[in-house]
């Protein structure tokens, strides 16, 4: 049944948006990530255009990702502490990062840097969390005990602070700087950054997968909201009709997806999330290095 | 659903006595009879754009004094949509990555234009007689203000043909009965609100004898209208109802998956 949106001026097919958001909801639930890095593109390549695709992704993360976090709430998987450090820090970091952004569009290449920005970030975190996780899975199967965690030079920090639901007692500065990095990144790629923010609590901060998930929603659900609020101020750009649509389906799939996710082992869900970003960034540098169908675009004069 | 008035032939006929009042361009000997040489109308001077817009045809209709076809009179119909300023940028391949490379800017592009007529425009009029109109595209993009290169010219009329914003001669303006004339301009689903000309031109003997220009909207209506003008309006409150609306949904499916 086609639908036509009032922000992007174009009619689409309701079906392929409850569709889209459902994929994205399952995949958001299953791993803890807002699924943007998914979303904007997908939005992008069925013709929606992309200032729309990235106002109205981060709507739709925000409802997303709320339905994620009650669902991981009540299994009492949110380190709520964690998350006000780690959003305080994210949202310092994404008003840093839109300087940036500011500075990228005036050297006339924003584009491009996004792309690339994309392809390093999602390449990297991908590539680190499938190697990892393969790791530890054999490392299962041999049956040889695993530590809970390493002690390193980040145990000596001053600040010390205690989060219970992690069992964790370290400084606030390594979250901080997590989350501070995260809002740069985030406010360039126009993602929640779920899916950096779920290996850095990992391999940084030394958190159990169980947590990061529902920290992460946490953390999530608060950027995005500041995202929607600044792009609907500052481009105009958010669709309701389009966000909804995504949210019909993508509400129904976080709650399956935060699920199966129980039933999963901690190693298999990030090698699964690792092969999912890798497999986004690799598309993405094809989409790059590959001749494109037209050499020309066209564009509103600036 | 693609809109549509069948029943124009008939209000054409009824036209011929109304008072619509073609102008008359040059001089072609006197009127055989007394009356305008050529009626126009459209079926709807608005086109709504609702909630279940999937684009639509616009239906011209009218009628003329003396018969139409290959040994007599010939209609050319031309749509034209508001001019904007647009940018064709050339994507360069540089250390193996495709980038945007150098662009052209164009001034007072058409974000909409339609051709359609009872033979070959090409054949009807010389071409100063059509640069002068505009009938063809070879012709408006050879008249845009602009760089004078070719390819980005050649580039931007593919461009907006393959977004179906513009169309030249895809399908013929229909005549029955000798002097009753009708075409179908298609807009398509993505197409601006605000205002267009519709311009209807009689040639005999090679020269436009008569032209009527008339004109239409297109709007946003109902929801649509309502969502686009707060958007517009109230750009903090609209951002504070998205958000409040994505968190109730998200709230709404937790409740409901709950129980299932």
């Amino acid at each position: 049944m086609p639908v036509y949106l009032p922000i992007a001026e174009m009619s689409v097919d309701a079906g392929l948006l409850l569709g889209i958001g459902l994929g994205v909801g399952w995949l958001s639930g299953l791993f803890g990530v807002g699924g943007g890095f998914l979303l904007t593109p997908l939005l992008i390549l069925i013709g929606i255009p992309a200032p729309v695709a990235v106002a109205s992704g981060a709507n739709q993360t925000l409802g997303a990702s709320v339905s994620g976090l009650i669902a991981q709430w009540r299994r009492g998987n949110v380190d709520a502490r964690m998350g006000c450090v780690l959003l305080v820090a994210g949202l310092a970091g994404s008003f840093a990062g839109t300087q940036l952004f500011v500075l990228l569009r005036r050297l006339g290449q924003v584009d491009l840097a996004v792309s690339l920005f994309y392809v390093v970030v999602l390449g990297t975190v991908g590539a680190l969390m499938v190697r990892e996780s393969v790791r530890a899975i054999f490392r299962r199967r041999r049956a040889a005990p695993a530590r809970t965690h390493q002690h390193s030079w980040l145990h000596g920090l001053p600040f010390k602070m205690r989060f219970r639901q992690s069992r964790l007692y370290i400084s606030v500065i390594p979250p901080a700087l997590v989350g501070f990095g995260i809002g740069i990144l985030s406010a360039i790629m126009g993602v929640g950054g779920g899916f950096m923010l779920v290996p850095a609590m990992i391999y940084v901060l030394g958190m159990p997968t169980g947590t990061t998930i529902g920290t992460s929603l946490f953390q999530v659900t608060f950027v995005s909201a500041n995202v929607t609020l600044l792009q609907a101020v500052q481009t105009g750009s958010v669709d309701v009709v389009l966000t909804l649509l995504l949210l019909a389906g993508g509400v129904a799939g976080a709650q399956f997806g935060a699920a199966m996710g129980t039933k999963l082992r901690g190693e298999e869900t990030r090698a699964l999330l690792g092969l999912l970003v890798l497999a986004v960034a690799i598309s993405l540098l094809v989409a790059l290095v590959r001749t494109p169908g037209s050499l020309y675009l066209l564009g509103p004069a600036t | 659903m693609r809109a549509a008035v069948l029943a124009a032939p008939l209000l054409a006929a009824a036209l011929l006595a109304g008072p619509a009042q073609a102008q008359r361009d040059g001089q072609a000997g006197p009127p055989p009879q007394a009356g305008p040489a050529l009626a126009a109308e459209l079926a709807q001077p608005r086109i709504a754009v609702d909630t279940a817009f999937t684009g639509a045809d616009l239906l011209v209709f009218g009628a003329t004094d003396r018969l139409l076809g290959p040994a007599g009179d010939n209609v050319v119909v031309l749509g034209l949509g508001e001019p904007r300023d647009v940018v064709v940028r050339r994507r360069v391949r540089r250390l193996g990555i495709w980038v945007n490379g150098p662009s052209a800017r164009f001034r007072e592009v058409p974000n909409y234009y339609a051709l359609a007529a009872t033979a070959p425009v090409a054949g009807l009029l010389d071409e100063p007689a059509r640069r002068e109109r505009r009938l063809g595209l070879d012709v408006l993009t050879a008249r845009l203000p602009g760089p004078r290169d070719t390819e980005f010219r050649q580039a931007l009329i593919d461009l907006k043909r393959s977004a179906d914003q513009w169309n030249e001669e895809e399908a013929p303006v229909e005549v029955s009965g000798g002097r009753l004339f009708h075409a179908r301009l298609p807009l398509p689903s993505t197409i601006a609100t605000g205002d267009y000309v519709v311009q209807v031109m009689l040639v005999r003997a090679n020269r436009i004898i008569a032209r009527q220009e008339l004109s239409f909207r297109v709007d946003r209506v109902g929801a649509t209208a309502r969502i686009a003008n707060f958007s517009r309006g109230e750009p903090f409150l609209y951002g504070l109802a998205c958000v409040a609306l994505a968190a109730l949904a998200g709230w709404l499916g937790s409740v409901v998956f709950r129980r299932g």
